[in-house]
């Protein structure tokens, strides 16, 4: 498998001064991946030597969501989300900008929706809490609105270059869908 | 359902697949047809919604999802892939059609270690591929078969299907497990045979000695015990599926690396980072899928759509599970399987109950279904996939893979037929996960009718 964490592909649609906010997300969500591992391993241990590690399912649950949803961000700006093969992506000229804008629009609307009512939630997480440790659920609901936010950024990103250089991707429909399966724009073979 | 609900379903469906088809990606085409949908026609507040994306994935069941897909994902990356086609080989590479054998082996033995079709069809493309166009195999039944074969991931053990539909329906995980390992033998015997009447003929090689089978077989040990190490662990109780891919991935990076690819560990910070981008792609669509599927709920769509059923079906399991894939072969032709399994699982226990249907087959039926799904347009991931490795026109790797459709049709058919097909299994390892216990007086098994 290839090295590059930050995707190269369709870069006319990209700012450079995101690359370090993907490469971030990428650590984070390999961060999040080896964090519930951990966790599993040390609840599993501690069974098996009779000492059980209370907290341990509250950290794989944190580290689990937080890593869905800071890798659904992240998969907008590597274009990586799954999609049905897009009829506009064959389109040119004022259908594909009227469709490249009613797409980015709608992914906006659901990042606005996200961040707004999930801070609500968020906010309304205080008071539940996680047993054992009585942690506020509020800190695994917060990863939505950063979810959304996060989404937020790289739809107007997108949106900006696109209106500024042109939408036309560089991949292909089936190459977008191997990019998306793979999580990497770089030649398999 | 009062005909503003069944209005509101209809704007919601339609809303999904409009924006899915114009590119937005599913599980904001998902997300979008909820929240236009609750606002218009409901009194359920938007929160109550962001909050329900939130429960479809708290579910601690769902990490062994993530744990399957780094296992793929290091498998691959580590190249130990190589030693287990080798044994493929040394099995089958002597028949007529020696490499497509080799394939539909190798991916029946791979599926029992990762659980992920991308990562089979990826493992043995970037291994047989060149192998097979050296040979001359046309590069379309070379796509259409790794794609078909690939599937079979989806049916065996650790199935990331089988552990989304055990933790959304409540379904015994090791139960699906075990049922599943019949129809994904069954898909990979039909693709030998297949390949064996009609494909290539390739370069015939001499049966391997018993020398080379044993040395090929000792390369391949290791990494062919995960799928023990898995089933065994959870059907002896010692681990939950979980617990199971954690311990995988543990195997492989301390036992599998060190003796088969040292020099892997400088990049497993890579895998790690790739593997966890991966998993949020299907996870995020259960959330979407899951919040898609309450609402369809509570505008009693399964009511409506199980009504149907039985006006057709009656109270025959057979019956109404031939509808059910009948539903589910076109929605899986747009919709990619888990997202399916998420929005359809209320109707799904609906027609469980309908049919007196044993939960297990139910499921895995559903799971082959739409692993099906993975080959057909147009939304056939793999068959994109493979058809993108091999170099070769989509359409014409469609064409190609068109025959092999049959294979998965008559499987389809046996296993709802002969529901003992895919129960006997679970029967004989693991009669709790059918609902089945042993009876305290008389010490005898006994298990419920279905």
């Amino acid at each position: 498998m290839p090295d590059a964490i930050v995707f190269e592909t369709d870069r006319h649609l990209k700012w450079r001064a995101l690359d370090g906010l993907e490469r971030a997300l990428m650590a984070a969500c390999g961060l999040c991946l080896l964090g519930f591992t951990l966790a599993e391993l040390g609840d599993v241990l501690g069974r098996m030597l009779h000492h059980p590690l209370a907290s341990a399912q509250e950290f794989s649950s944190g580290f689990f969501i937080w890593g869905i949803f800071l890798g659904g961000a992240v998969a907008v700006r590597r274009d990586t989300n799954f999609r049905i093969g897009a009829i506009s992506d064959k389109w040119t000229g004022t259908p594909r900008l009227v469709a490249e804008l009613v797409k980015r629009a709608v992914m906006l609307a659901v990042a606005v929706v996200l961040t707004v009512f999930g801070y609500l939630n968020f906010l309304h997480g205080f008071g539940s809490f996680m047993a054992p440790s009585e942690t506020p659920i509020a800190v695994l609901y917060a990863a939505i609105p950063v979810s959304g936010l996060l989404i937020a950024i790289f739809v107007i990103e997108g949106l900006i270059c696109g209106l500024r250089n042109g939408f036309a991707g560089e991949l292909t429909d089936v190459e977008r869908a191997v990019a998306a399966s793979t999580a990497t724009d770089q030649p398999i073979a | 359902m009062t005909g503003n609900s069944g209005v509101a379903i209809l704007v919601m469906a339609a809303i999904a697949v409009l924006l899915g088809y114009l590119g937005v990606p599913v599980a904001f085409a998902l997300m979008a047809s909820v929240f236009v949908v609750v606002v218009l026609f409901t009194h359920i507040s938007l929160a109550s919604i962001v909050g329900q994306l939130f429960n479809g994935v708290n579910t601690l069941t769902l990490l062994a999802v993530p744990f399957f897909l780094l296992v793929g994902e290091l498998m691959v990356s580590a190249n130990i892939t190589i030693r287990i086609v080798n044994f493929a080989q040394a099995l089958v590479g002597h028949l007529r059609s020696g490499l497509a054998q080799v394939v539909s082996v190798f991916s029946l033995f791979f599926a029992g270690i990762s659980g992920s079709s991308t990562a089979d069809v990826v493992a043995i493309s970037t291994v047989l591929m060149p192998e097979m166009k050296r040979e001359g195999y046309d590069p379309a039944f070379t796509a259409a078969l790794i794609a078909s074969a690939s599937t079979i991931a989806n049916m065996v053990p650790p199935s990331i299907l089988a552990v989304v539909y055990g933790s959304v329906g409540n379904v015994s995980i090791g139960g699906l497990f075990l049922a599943g390992a019949t129809p994904g033998v069954m898909v990979a015997l039909g693709l030998m045979i297949y390949s064996y009447y009609f494909g290539p003929v390739g370069i015939r090689k001499g049966r391997a000695t018993f020398v080379d089978l044993a040395v090929a077989f000792k390369a391949a040990a290791l990494p062919l015990l995960i799928p023990f190490i898995i089933v065994g662990g959870i059907l002896t109780g010692q681990f939950t599926p979980v617990e199971a891919g954690m311990v995988a991935i543990l195997y492989v990076i301390l036992v599998l690396l060190p003796l088969h690819s040292r020099g892997h560990f400088k990049r497993l910070p890579h895998s790690f980072m790739h593997a966890g981008a991966l998993y949020a792609l299907p996870l995020m669509a259960v959330a979407s899928a899951s919040a898609f599927g309450w609402v369809l709920a509570y505008l009693r769509g399964p009511d409506v759509v199980s009504g149907w059923i039985e006006h057709a079906a009656g109270h025959n399991g057979i019956a109404i599970m031939f509808l059910i894939v009948l539903i589910l072969v076109i929605v899986g032709d747009f919709l990619e399987g888990i997202p399916a399994i998420i929005i359809f699982m209320p109707l799904i226990l609906e027609l469980v109950k309908l049919g007196h249907i044993q939960p297990v087959h139910m499921g895995v039926v559903i799971i082959v279904t739409l692993a099906f799904g993975n080959i057909t347009p147009p939304y056939g991931l793999q068959l994109l996939l493979a058809s993108s490795l091999a170099k070769v026109a989509w359409s014409r790797a469609l064409v190609a893979c068109l025959p092999l459709y049959a294979i998965f049709f008559i499987v389809i058919a046996l296993i709802i037929v002969i529901p003992d097909l895919t129960l006997w299994l679970p029967r004989w390892l693991f009669p709790q996960s059918l609902g089945c216990f042993t009876n305290p007086m008389t010490h005898v098994l006994t298990c419920p009718q279905s």
